[in-house]
């Protein structure tokens, strides 16, 4: 009953010196407001960058294969591995569920004459699976096609096409070098991801052998691994590695597992949150001197106030609680509408740069509760100032 | 009748860093209970002083001061805060009314900080306004009313508490004539009606006159 008596007491004062308030709670309110939109654009951030994880999962496992640097392994026995030998490989182990080699080429493409951008693909069947690539129109490159010239086209070599052409390009010819493949398919977008090198969108698409057949440099320098669910990556990366070397010498392998990417990637985001919200933090911390300032200043004010209270048996500590519920009335309700004035920016962010927008539980709580610790920590001081006033002086005081 | 207050040797010195000034020199007085006095002085004798001790808003620099037989010469501000709640009521010659809260709120200021429950503390409010003639005015605030019926408003609430003395500072100092003399009659009423102990500071002597005893203060000391 007092509590609510003082909350009542120190809502009528804030009202009664209505601009002054409204200016307090303007710096409490920017300044949670920035640390709710800085915290939760960070968050968006991140989400934005796992995002392709959610559609390929997180039991990838990649592998570029690349010469070593060493000049005695140079004049290897073998130079790529076979088409054969990289599809064994998943079952030399079994929480290798399956593997997708892939040869990358430079070759020009050509279209009814016309040159495009792009590169050259070489994949098996279970490339689709496995990066889930999606058909637009027609269908993927099966292990049946072996040699036989048919390919894939990505949707940006699609969107060039058809500044070419309005015929639908499934059934149509390509150049790819020397060689005419036939258009057998046309990918969905493909969205970017860390797992595939090499732009798919704006490839070529063909079958692994026939990309072999395609060029003399071809050489499956990249495999990419799906792993049972619970496998471990680094188990699987030493595995793989013995199994390789094993077949060839000379050669350097990076892997690039999605767990640990995920791992990276978040750490990274952690620290970029972080150092959002002190920015934001700074913006607060400038508000609760705001407050600090204008509450000293009607400490000053209301002195002889203080005074009568004083003198009809106020305790220091019923003054200070006075002053205190102020500051915390302010800081609450510019909390309040910071938090909202916070989710609105971080809309408006998410609106500008297409992510998807989510509201986080965590970036309104950590600046509501910062809010209120800013108000109660700047209003401290101002109520203690008032607290220790002598009544008399403060009965003087005009 | 018993003493309720002796002061014994209190000394007043304010100190600054290259002076010191001597507002209370060796004040020996006794006040007994149900008395109603008259402390009469210049301004600067150290009257206003006297009575911010005697009402436990300020304290003396040496000496004693006893109440109802206790020495209550040192006590922390809490201390000094509850007893001023408990046994004190002031009535200061510019009202000193609370100008956001309406006259029954402020009639209740001090049973809030007795932590006394609401109703309660209303309705002992409503029978003080009653008692000083304005319960019709129990809602508006004191720019809403003349000097008089605000320094009635204030006595209602030097009175709400019980307390054991009331402590009135040139209580008619701000009014005409005609209402100081309504306001004046009232706190007598109230002393010969409830025997209530009663210090008023002043220098009209007219005042001074209706009181039992009459103290003359010159420059710190009791003359």
């Amino acid at each position: 009953m007092r509590w609510t008596a003082y909350f009542q007491e120190g809502w009528q004062n804030l009202l009664s010196a209505k601009l002054r308030s409204i200016l307090a709670l303007t710096g409490i309110l920017v300044g949670t407001a920035s640390v709710v939109a800085m915290i939760s654009g960070g968050e968006m951030a991140t989400n934005e960058a796992l995002k392709q994880f959610k559609t390929l999962g997180t039991d990838l496992l990649a592998i570029t294969i690349s010469e070593s640097s060493d000049k005695l392994f140079q004049n290897a026995t073998q130079k790529s591995l076979s088409v054969e030998q990289a599809k064994a490989i998943s079952d030399s182990d079994h929480s290798i569920l399956e593997v997708a080699p892939y040869i990358q080429l430079y070759n020009p493409i050509q279209f009814n004459g016309h040159a495009l951008d792009g590169a050259i693909v070489g994949v098996t069947e279970s490339f689709a699976r496995i990066t889930h690539i999606e058909m637009a129109e027609g269908r993927f490159i099966s292990d049946l096609d072996h040699y036989e010239p048919f390919c894939v086209i990505g949707d940006g070599l699609y969107q060039q096409i058809k500044q070419h052409t309005l015929m639908n390009p499934v059934g149509q010819q390509i150049q790819v070098g020397s060689a005419i493949f036939t258009i057998a398919g046309v990918a969905k977008y493909f969205p970017e991801n860390s797992f595939v090198d090499g732009n798919v969108n704006n490839a070529v698409i063909l079958p692994i052998e026939a990309a072999f057949l395609a060029s003399q440099y071809a050489v499956i320098n990249n495999i990419v691994l799906k792993l049972s669910e619970n496998a471990s990556s680094d188990r699987v990366e030493v595995h793989v590695e013995n199994y390789l070397r094993h077949i060839f010498s000379g050669k350097q392998y990076a892997f690039r597992s999605a767990k640990e990417l995920v791992k990276r990637m978040g750490k990274q985001n952690e620290i970029f949150t972080v150092f959002l919200g002190l920015i934001g933090g700074v913006s607060l911390l400038v508000g609760g001197i705001g407050v600090m300032n204008i509450m000293l200043v009607s400490v000053v004010e209301r002195r002889r106030e203080m005074g009568i209270r004083m003198a009809v048996g106020a305790t220091r500590r019923d003054i200070r609680l006075l002053f205190l519920v102020e500051a915390v009335i302010l800081a609450m309700a510019g909390g309040l509408l910071g938090v909202l004035l916070g989710i609105v920016i971080a809309y408006g962010v998410a609106l500008y740069w297409h992510w998807e927008f989510t509201i986080f539980l965590w970036p309104p709580l950590v600046g509501f509760t910062v809010s209120v610790a800013t108000g109660v920590f700047f209003g401290f001081y101002p109520a203690h100032q008032a607290s220790r006033l002598n009544p008399v002086v403060a009965l003087r005081a005009d | 009748m018993s003493s309720l207050i002796r002061l014994k040797n209190i000394s007043k010195v304010y100190r600054s860093h290259a002076s010191e000034f001597h507002a209370l020199k060796s004040i020996n007085l006794e006040l007994n209970r149900g008395e109603m006095i008259a402390i009469v002085g210049a301004s600067g004798s150290g009257k206003s002083t006297l009575m911010n001790i005697i009402g436990f808003l300020d304290q003396g620099t040496s000496g004693h001061y006893l109440f109802s037989d206790q020495d209550v010469s040192r006590l922390t501000s809490d201390e000094l805060s509850h007893i001023r709640n408990q046994k004190t009521g002031f009535v200061f010659q510019s009202f000193f009314l609370l100008p956001k809260m309406n006259a029954l709120q402020n009639v209740m200021l001090p049973l809030f900080y007795r932590n006394e429950e609401k109703e309660l503390s209303r309705q002992k409010a409503l029978s003080l306004l009653k008692k000083v003639g304005m319960e019709k005015f129990s809602h508006y605030k004191p720019n809403q009313l003349s000097g008089g019926q605000q320094q009635r408003v204030a006595i209602a609430r030097a009175l709400v508490g019980n307390p054991e003395i009331i402590l009135a500072d040139e209580p008619t100092g701000s009014l005409d004539s005609g209402t100081g003399r309504d306001v004046m009659q009232l706190l007598l009423d109230l002393h010969q009606a409830e025997k209530r102990t009663i210090v008023i500071v002043t220098h009209d002597e007219k005042i001074s006159r209706h009181c039992q005893r009459t103290i003359i203060i010159n420059d710190g000391r009791i003359v």
